[in-house]
């Protein structure tokens, strides 16, 4: 029994992909609760997607593909951010044509250069097969933003809560909005390579989501969201190993289920406690 | 404590980008302890001077100074705050009470934003200043409208803030809390603050308020209440918008002489004739009314 649990970690790959899966997660986590808070889920689904032509053309010119990555994801996020001051377009849709341009640029050069980049590998991910380099990566951009994150969450708070507030008190909003969005182009990066570029908005979001519905104290909910995180990353990673099955997949439906859970059996917020409350009161 | 501050407004002109020039050539001055309302229609630009003059919004034209210091130089200083209208705030904003008035003492706070006992101690004070201490731990969704305005009140105390610009602070307010914001304010500005109060309670504003800014579109006059707040003035702020109740056109008559009571928790009284009978603003709708009460016998 013991034997057939303890068998992924006999594998070096098995072992790497677990724990780079936790990591993530939990960046992932931590930042979903400020993605919830400002709205900014849709953004987070854009930037995991405009991020695929960079990581095509850094594969095909030889570079790290984080770098390459970063760069078309600030892009689209400046084009983004262009488009919206100079129409009257609602942001749904600014969001959906620029990310669908990057997006598709990305599939062209994939397809133009197929021995060079794998598409599924950026679609779905491939933890299994992550190199030492790309965890190298990955480990130093989880740690910056965990560090900025750790120095600076009050401020983004704020900034996320009452910016008018934040730029009264002398605060640079611009500095702190421009940190979140290049937070959240980082940490798509990183976790693309796990869930993959499809997948990537569910650990930016669920976690968040999820822990909102268990607490309305900020706090508390950094930390339900981490370890949930953390948690469903490492779970669903090893777990993969005996479905034999994806393990963006894993690691997502597994958050999904938590956040079923949650919505139904939330104490304060839940389907029952809502429920069991309005026959109280009748 | 710093120095009084007073507030500068030159020509400012805002346009919103959808190109709507919602504000043009404001200029008005305020001295320090002051407490100052801003009165106009709806859409009459209160809010949008309000951003100019916090900085939320850029004015294509004009200068806001305070006491001589620019805008952003005051701010860094917390010499402003803004008390935002109940629509501005995410209620469902998972903060509590205690978190929202210690977000005024952010900019004495150090890199990392880590509360003193200083900062504790101020925030404490705010609270019980404006007595919301016992819902200090509360979700902010989870009050009344009239508490909801006072933790933000708590919160622009707490910032020690020398201006405060409060956006209608008695909306869907009861009067027993008008009241104690108006106490506050009062306590404020004997100690120097200046505050610049928008609100649409018309009859309060002789009450409290010692100068008055009337802006439609761009600021039509200002100055101390009594030369300012007349009759010819708000007729020009509002351009007969205002809800009247003339008592020559309305059901009063004689026999009520003086022993008339309006009472009025917002905008439209209510008027009671002698003996506490309901009286209505327009005569023509209710002739039988009149005709009714015409036979009662008339006092000397
Ligand atoms: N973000 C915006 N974009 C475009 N136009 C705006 C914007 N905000 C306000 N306006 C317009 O500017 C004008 C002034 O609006 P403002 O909110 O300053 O009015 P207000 O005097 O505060 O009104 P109220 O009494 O209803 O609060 C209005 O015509 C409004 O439609
Ligand atoms: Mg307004």
């Amino acid at each position: 029994m013991i034997e057939t649990l303890l068998t992924p970690l006999h594998y070096e790959y098995m072992v790497k992909a677990i724990l780079v899966s936790g990591l993530i997660g939990g960046v992932c986590a931590f930042l979903s609760c400020f993605v919830t808070l400002k709205g900014w889920s849709l953004m987070g689904d854009a930037l995991s997607h405009s991020v695929v032509p960079g990581v095509a053309v850094a594969y095909i010119v030889g570079l790290p593909f984080a770098a390459g990555a970063f760069i078309t994801g600030l892009l689209a996020a400046l084009g983004m951010g262009f488009v919206k001051t100079k129409t009257a377009l609602r942001e749904d849709a600014v969001i959906g044509v620029v990310f669908t341009a990057f997006f598709a640029l990305g599939l062209l050069l994939i397809s133009l250069n197929p021995s060079s980049v794998d598409l599924r590998t950026i679609v779905f991910g491939n933890i299994l097969g992550i190199s030492d380099p790309d965890i190298w990566q990955v480990v130093i951009i989880s740690a910056v933003t965990l560090v900025v994150l750790g120095l600076k969450w009050r401020d983004l708070l704020l900034f996320c809560f009452d910016p008018n507030q934040a730029r009264s008190l002398g605060l640079n909003v611009r500095v702190l909005h421009f940190t979140l969005l290049t937070l959240l182009s980082a940490t798509a990066v990183a976790a693309l390579q796990t869930v993959g570029a499809c997948l990537v908005v569910a650990m930016l979001v669920t976690p968040g989501a999820t822990a909102y519905l268990l607490t309305d104290r900020f706090g508390k909910m950094l930390g339900i969201a981490s370890v949930m995180g953390v948690g469903s990353s490492l779970v669903g990673a090893y777990a993969s190993y005996y479905f034999d099955g994806s393990t963006g997949g894993c690691i997502v439906t597994l958050q999904s289920a938590i956040f079923v859970l949650a919505l139904v059996f939330a104490p304060k917020h839940g389907l029952l406690a809502t429920r069991s409350l309005r026959h109280a009161a009748s | 404590m710093s120095e009084p501050l007073s507030i500068d407004v030159r020509d400012v002109t805002v346009a919103y980008p959808n190109g709507n020039v919602a504000l043009h050539d404001a200029t008005f001055h305020l001295a320090a302890g002051t407490i100052c309302a801003l009165v106009g229609v709806n859409g009459s630009g209160k809010s949008t001077l309000f951003k100019a003059v916090m900085g939320f919004v850029k004015p294509v034209r004009g200068s806001v100074s305070l006491g001589g210091l620019s805008l952003r130089e005051a701010q860094r200083r917390n010499l402003v705050a803004y008390v935002p209208q109940a629509e501005e705030v995410d209620w469902t904003f998972p903060v509590s009470v205690w978190d929202v008035v210690m977000m005024g003492r952010y900019g004495y706070m150090n890199f990392l934003r880590i509360p003193r006992a200083e900062d504790r101690r101020v925030a404490e004070e705010s609270l019980a200043r404006v007595g919301m201490i016992e819902f200090r731990d509360r979700q902010i969704g989870e009050l009344s409208g009239g508490q909801k305005k006072r933790v933000f009140l708590a919160r622009a105390l707490a910032q020690r803030a020398r201006v405060i610009l409060l956006d209608e602070p008695f909306t869907g307010v009861d009067v027993k809390t008008e009241e104690a914001i108006v106490e506050l304010l009062r306590e404020l500005r004997s100690a120097g603050h200046l505050m610049l109060v928008s609100t649409h309670n018309l009859g309060s504003v002789p009450e409290f308020c010692d100068h008055v800014v009337l802006i439609n579109r761009t600021v039509l006059a200002y100055g101390p209440t009594d030369e300012i707040f007349t009759e010819e003035n708000l007729a020009r702020t509002f351009g007969g918008v205002l809800r009247h109740f003339r008592f020559d056109e309305s059901t009063i008559q004689k026999h009520d002489g003086r022993a008339v009571t309006v009472l009025t928790d917002d905008e439209r009284p209510l008027v009671f004739g002698k003996g506490g009978h309901l009286e209505y603003s327009r005569r023509q709708e209710h002739e039988k009314v009149v005709e009714e009460r015409a036979e009662e016998p008339d006092d000397k």
